[in-house]
């Protein structure tokens, strides 16, 4: 059988697969990025916004070909239809950000990794892997084709499925209570009341999670939401239909895409890495656990393990000691933060619709200056007794 | 395990699987029944309701 070797095989073209592949091979490692799919970024599972802090860090400049809305405010609803309207003439949103259009945005990143120096590989499935005296040997398939790769440091970047984790011996698998069930359409004719907002809708509407509305330029926008199975009878699918049903925005909106997946937000994985095994992305629960929001992390967690990888490729030295350097970095830089927002996001699913509207109402008449997501956090604090008793020490 | 037609293969089911047995590929998903301890996990979460016990 056909035996390709490299330093680094990186499985999953997402965002967090890309930004490992890039950066690994930009600091001098061979590598491979492979992907089951025969496009990457799509079909996409995904609301598709991002912040503008987010990409400015990591030094991606916005591309008028995958950014479809520049976003203006944020318009949050309660389940009796109280709003609560940010707006960046009034307040300032360090967290404002774009609506991306992913099956671009994602192959974007993906010529990045390309121009960087590495060998994509689509319509690729890994199948397995097996250990061998210095590193793994993966079983992998192509248009009917097996094949092995033979790899230094495998990098799981397979999203929620996370297969290739669990094979490396990581404890990836995602507990039925912390995936929310993703489910959305992206439609047209959304009368939006400010088409330069996202909205945000709480309560009984989404039984574990919250519905959402991202405007993606004139009458276009995704129109989702995520449930936990565990605390509702009925599937994702339903929910959705009966928001859209309900929804004033959605009255005359007609679907021209479905899209579905799993969305990991239990917080941060707690091992990330193996002897020649690390994980990155949604595998790695690199996912805000109140938000659901996962693209910035899993780019900037991709840059963190391909400079790990390929510094450790260079020393000589692949085991889980030298790798755990990746693992500390992305619980300084974002496991820690996950934590509190898990703390927030358990609180905000405790409230009943009647506590979400009484909250809504006290937030109405509030003066912002500054919004962002711990800045909300705080606030909530001020005006709910419960949340303080429960929030108060982590913000 | 029954995988209706109009499944989408988004994966939920595999990350949620205890005992990884669920293989998603790009248009079919592939159960490891020998292995599996019918505990119905990757039935409930699925969004679209397209995955069926079989009897």
């Amino acid at each position: 059988m056909k035996l390709i070797e490299t330093d680094v095989l990186v499985i999953g073209a997402g965002p967090a697969g890309s930004s490992t592949a890039k950066y690994a091979a930009q600091n001098g490692a061979k590598v491979i990025l492979m992907d089951k799919k025969s496009e990457i970024g799509a079909p996409k599972r995904c609301a598709e916004g991002v912040s503008k802090e987010g990409l400015k860090k990591l030094g991606i400049e916005p591309n008028s070909r995958w950014v479809t809305k520049e976003l203006s405010g944020v318009r949050l609803v309660s389940p009796n239809g109280t709003d609560v309207w940010l707006n960046d003439d009034q307040v300032k949103l360090p967290e404002a950000g774009y609506i991306l259009e992913r099956k671009v945005f994602d192959k974007f990143m993906a010529m990045d990794a390309a121009r960087a120096g590495a060998t994509i590989m689509i319509k690729t499935l890994a199948r397995g892997m097996r250990k061998d005296n210095n590193g793994y040997i993966v079983s992998c398939e192509n248009m009917g084709e097996d094949f092995e790769i033979k790899a230094k440091i495998v990098v799981g970047a397979d999203g929620p499925e996370s297969r290739v984790g669990r094979w490396g011996g990581l404890k990836t698998v995602i507990k039925p209570k912390n995936m929310e069930s993703g489910i959305q359409f992206e439609m047209a004719g959304v009368e939006m009341e400010d088409p330069g907002c996202i909205e945000f809708y709480f309560g009984s509407v989404a039984p574990g999670g919250y519905a959402w509305i991202f405007p993606k330029g004139d009458d276009i926008a995704n129109v989702g939401l995520g449930i936990v199975n565990t605390v509702t009878d009925k599937s994702a699918y339903q929910h959705l239909l009966e928001f859209v049903e309900k929804c004033p925005a959605t009255q005359n909106a007609q679907a021209v895409e479905l899209n579905i997946g799993g969305d990991p937000v239990g917080g941060m994985v707690k091992e990330l890495v193996e002897d020649n095994v690390m994980i990155v992305g949604d595998a790695a629960g690199h996912v805000n656990p109140l938000t659901g929001g996962g693209i910035i992390t899993a780019l900037e967690a991709g840059k963190y393990a391909g400079e790990v990888a390929a510094q450790a490729i260079k020393e000589g030295d692949c085991s889980k000691k030298r790798l755990k350097e990746y693992e500390k970095i992305c619980k300084t830089e974002i496991g820690d933060s996950f934590h509190k927002y898990f703390k927030t996001k358990e609180y905000m699913l405790s409230l009943s619709d009647e506590e979400l509207d009484s909250i809504a109402d006290a937030f109405k008449d509030y003066e912002f200056e500054k919004i962002s997501t711990s800045e909300l956090v705080k606030l909530l604090i001020k005006v709910s007794p419960k949340a303080l008793l429960k929030l108060g020490k982590l913000f | 395990m029954i995988v209706n037609e109009w499944c989408m293969y988004c994966g939920e089911c595999a990350g949620v699987c205890p005992r990884a047995l669920i293989e998603v590929r790009e248009t079919s998903l592939i159960f490891n029944e020998e292995g599996c301890k019918d505990c119905g996990i990757c039935v409930s979460v699925c969004p679209i309701n397209a995955l069926d016990k079989e009897e």
